[in-house]
């Protein structure tokens, strides 16, 4: 963009811009008392004018946000003050812009498809795309501001906690909101409002900023995530739909977030991690009271999650002590070969080619739910007037045993343990010279990280009812690893991120299923050429993947500088 | 002892295919280090563009065994060829040369993308193109006269064609590819670029078509393994490179790889150990249902054990 429109051409149009730009936002906002759709199936009803539905509010919030970034400047610099240089005003607005045209767009695409032509589109929604592209248009012309300097905002605690908290409602609101939507077209409209909402945030800095104010105060931080992701079956009334889709994230998360113990620390390229899982699973339908079981020996859940978690264990031992020594491609071939020869066995232990354990191809079906110190997971019950239904429980099971892995996972990384993955991850050679013990290390990654995938894999065989070797496929290994890239390697919230993404999309755009592992096929190849570092990125990694900017090498220090002089507020300057 | 013999040919043949594709696995390593993930995809698309070529030819099923040997045949190589070496240099174009400084695991999951994705746009696209059937589920591939269904009995020991064409067809490419490394101007730059891709850039050597030059002796590698898969088989899907890529992977580590002697070597020992396990191996995991599980076990013991290779790594570990 830069280079389309020379610095001097913006500098003497700068007010004509910012008084167009201002027109296109009013547009917008205009546009949404309008109708948009002429019939009420298209999107969420926009057919009525004067009363704009939940998806027409939010795009007049994001055509608000244009304007008051535009206008704002306009009181001059001495009463901005310092806050001229905290916002980028003028790039935000350019941001924003995107992002509402973006919004429109989805959207009028969305009701041209859904009724069938664009003759469906009332003037609503052509004014909205009209003046999106107006105020983008005219934000080109505006002078790039500098770089948001939001975070260096010294800011009181109550008002970081209070953020912290409204952030959090709002995630909680945004996610119900966002699973209440039944329609492709909705959803698709609704993520194309978030995305721009996120892109436009961190343009103002408001995740720097987010960032610091976790850090200091990372307990409260964690506890209302977990506060929101427990009040969110409340907000579903019953709705088992949704339940099992937040469920199976869970289970899906928890197993991605072993995976990225082997694959985001320690560097050690894992392609068959789903037999980890599929272990658990098989183990704890083995031992439950399915009437398809072939031992005689059931155990409470209790013993057989650690039983299920242990064998998964033991096979990521048996698997890694004798590979480990094998460098990094020809370990990601191993342990894809492992994984075949897991589903192999599987099928083959059906009684004609071997013991009958777990009925071959067949699986085990009719595995009962859980119970657990009295308490069935199968029954519904009311709690303060609302529906709680089967799969809550065992969503709220999973966040419970979500919230040990993380735990665990947070602890190991700033521990000597994690740093010692993270040495073996950058140099092995170097690591082992300076003392790390590199073998026991990995061997413990990968033991560890498949205990955590078998626990998860005896929750879902609970979970899913039925267990059977085609679950376990080399495409659901592929499937985790690409949760893990995606999100970003190493970091909790990322790989949280990239699951969500990863299961929630396929569910919610079921018109789309056909196309689902070609998007999937070219999004993995997309990352790696645009941002191989993930969505959260990890900021060594980062550096790693980017290593001849030297740009980001200073910006990456700057921060950390900044991080530390706000951890430590005494000392006024934190030597690298 | 027949039973012995049976097993040899029938794991030569099946040792041939995994040759061949092995070589397209070994060429690429030696030369940027890159497992080539999805390169049982490109022989998948060798299969598939033959099986187009035949269609463009007006599927022709009663041609004397002469002209299918010599015309039919030979064109519709030609053909997969064509459409496997085009899809192999650009994939290498666009999904790994972008990366080809970026840390060693960045490739890999870029070529897992890959071979999702092709597997995905044959099963989508393929039958859209006019003419051409549905690849959703298995194609039976075309019968070519004086090859399919023939057999040559030798005693109690039962050759198929298609198994003298799979072994014939490695003899003649291994032929051209020492010819092709050995001899011109073109490979020669491979080995000096497998043993040091900066000198070889010093000495005038142009890396990126050296590059494109491995993938697609590679992909003509595959598409003749295509084609000899669909003959021995009779039929051909979309998902048929996943397994047999994972074999020819693990054909070309057993022989060393970056060796393409080791390759073929490689290949044909993997072949002839899958017949024999599934005859000779005692019990219920001497049954076919196993014989995967044994290659893939072989796979383990040889990198545990002798991670070099049978004939030895012709690769500098430059990580």
């Amino acid at each position: 963009m830069k280079a389309i429109i020379s610095d001097e051409l913006k500098l003497r149009l700068r007010y004509q811009a910012r008084a167009v730009g201002i027109v296109g936002a009013l547009a917008m906002i205009a546009s949404i008392f309008l109708t948009w759709a002429y019939g009420h199936e298209a999107l969420d009803d926009m057919a009525y004018p004067g009363a704009p539905s939940p998806l027409q509010l939010f795009f007049g919030l994001l055509a608000l946000l244009v304007l008051a970034l535009l206008a704002i400047p306009l009181v001059g610099k001495p009463k901005l003050g310092r806050w001229a240089r905290i916002v980028a005003w003028n790039t935000t607005a350019k941001t924003a812009a995107l992002a509402a045209l973006g919004m429109a767009v989805v959207a009028v695409a969305g009701i041209a498809i859904e009724l069938g032509g664009l003759i469906n589109v009332d003037p609503g929604g052509w004014v909205a795309l009209a003046g999106g592209l107006v105020s983008v248009a005219s934000t080109l012309f505006l002078p790039d501001s500098p770089e948001p300097s939001l975070e260096r905002v010294k800011s009181p605690k109550w008002l970081q906690i209070s953020v912290i908290g409204v952030a959090m409602a709002l995630v909680l609101f945004g996610a119900a909101f966002a699973l209440g939507l039944s329609d492709a077209g909705s959803f698709l409209t609704f993520a194309a409002f978030l995305v721009g909402l996120v892109m436009v945030l961190r343009q103002f800095g408001a995740f720097d900023w987010l960032s610091i104010a976790g850090a200091n105060n990372n307990r409260v931080l964690v506890l209302s995530a977990f506060a929101v992701a427990f009040v969110f079956p409340f907000t579903q009334d019953g709705s088992d739909a949704n339940m099992s889709i937040a469920a199976q994230v869970l289970i899906f998360a928890a197993t991605a977030l072993g995976l990225n113990i082997v694959v985001g620390l320690v560097g050690l390229l894992d392609l068959g991690y789903i037999a980890f899982l599929g272990a658990g699973a098989f183990t704890a339908a083995v031992l439950s009271e399915s009437a398809f079981s072939r031992i005689d020996f059931h155990p409470p859940f209790i013993v057989t999650v650690l039983i299920s978690g242990t064998v998964a264990s033991v096979l990521g031992l048996l698997i890694g002590a004798p590979t480990l020594r094998v460098s990094g491609d020809y370990l990601a071939i191993v342990t894809l070969a492992f994984g075949e020869i897991f589903r192999i066995t599987m099928n083959n232990l059906d009684g004609s080619d071997g013991p009958n354990i777990t009925n071959g191809s067949a699986g085990i079906p009719g595995i009962p739910d859980l119970d657990l110190f009295g308490f069935n997971f199968g029954d519904p019950h009311i709690i303060l007037g609302i529906d709680i239904g089967r799969f809550a429980n065992y969503y709220w099971l999973m966040l419970l045993v979500m919230g040990l892995i993380i735990v665990v996972f947070t602890n190991l990384n700033h521990s000597r343990i994690g740093r010692g993955w993270v040495a073996i991850r950058e140099d092995e050679l170097a690591a082992e010279a300076m003392g790390v013990n590199t073998f026991a290390l990995k061997l413990l990654a990968f033991s560890g990280g498949a205990f955590l995938a078998g626990v998860a894999g005896a929750v879902k065989a609970h979970h899913d009812v039925s267990v059977t070797p085609e679950q376990y496929v080399f495409l659901e290994s592929a499937f985790l690893l690409a949760a893990v890239v995606l999100g970003g390697m190493g970091t909790v919230a990322g790989v949280l991120i990239g699951a969500t993404i990863l299961k929630l999309l396929p569910e919610k755009l079921r018109f789309f299923s056909d196309y689902r592992l070609l998007m999937f096929g070219l999004l993995m190849v997309f990352m790696m050429r645009f941002r191989p570092e993930g969505i959260v990125a990890d900021e060594r990694r980062q550096l790693e993947f980017h290593a001849e900017d030297e740009e980001l090498a200073d910006e990456v220090e700057e921060e950390l500088i900044t991080h530390h002089a706000h951890l430590n507020p005494d000392r006024k300057a934190f030597e690298l | 002892m027949d039973l012995f013999f049976q097993q040899l040919i029938n794991g030569l043949s099946l040792g041939s295919l995994y040759a061949l594709i092995a070589v397209g696995y070994t060429v690429v390593y030696g030369i940027v280090q890159l497992i080539n993930f999805a390169h049982g995809e490109i022989f998948m698309i060798g299969a598939f563009g033959s099986f187009a070529t035949w269609t463009v030819m007006g599927s022709p099923t009663d041609w004397p065994a002469t002209g299918s040997l010599l015309i039919l045949l030979p064109v519709m190589i030609l053909g997969g060829m064509a459409a496997s070496i085009s899809v192999a240099l650009l994939t290498e174009r666009f999904a790994y040369r972008p990366l080809r400084n970026a840390p060693r695991l960045a490739p890999l999951i870029s070529a897992i993308g890959v071979s999702v994705f092709l597997q995905e746009f044959v099963r989508l696209f393929y039958g859209r193109i006019p003419g051409l059937p549905d690849a959703k589920s298995s194609i039976p591939f075309p019968a070519i006269n004086g090859i399919t269904g023939e057999i040559i009995q030798i005693g109690g020991v039962t050759i198929q064609m298609s198994a003298v064409f799979t072994v014939g067809a490695l003899a003649v490419s291994t032929a051209f590819l020492w010819f092709f490394v050995n001899r011109t101007r073109t490979g020669r730059a491979m080995i000096a670029t497998s043993q040091d891709p900066d000198t070889a850039r010093l000495m005038g050597i142009n890396v990126d078509r050296v590059i494109m030059a491995a993938f697609a002796v590679g992909a003509a590698l595959a598409a003749i393994a295509g084609v000899a898969h669909g003959l021995t088989n009779g039929n051909i899907g979309f998902r048929m490179g996943f397994l047999a890529g994972l074999k020819a992977f693990t054909a070309a580590v057993l022989g060393g790889i970056g060796n393409i002697n080791g390759a073929v070597v490689g290949g044909l020992v993997l072949g002839v150990a899958e017949a024999m396990a599934t005859s000779f191996i005692p019990g219920q995991l001497g049954s076919s249902a196993w014989k995967d599980v044994w290659a893939f076990v072989l796979l383990i013991l040889v990198l545990v054990f002798r991670p070099q290779g049978l004939l030895g790594a012709k690769v500098v570990d430059r990580a």
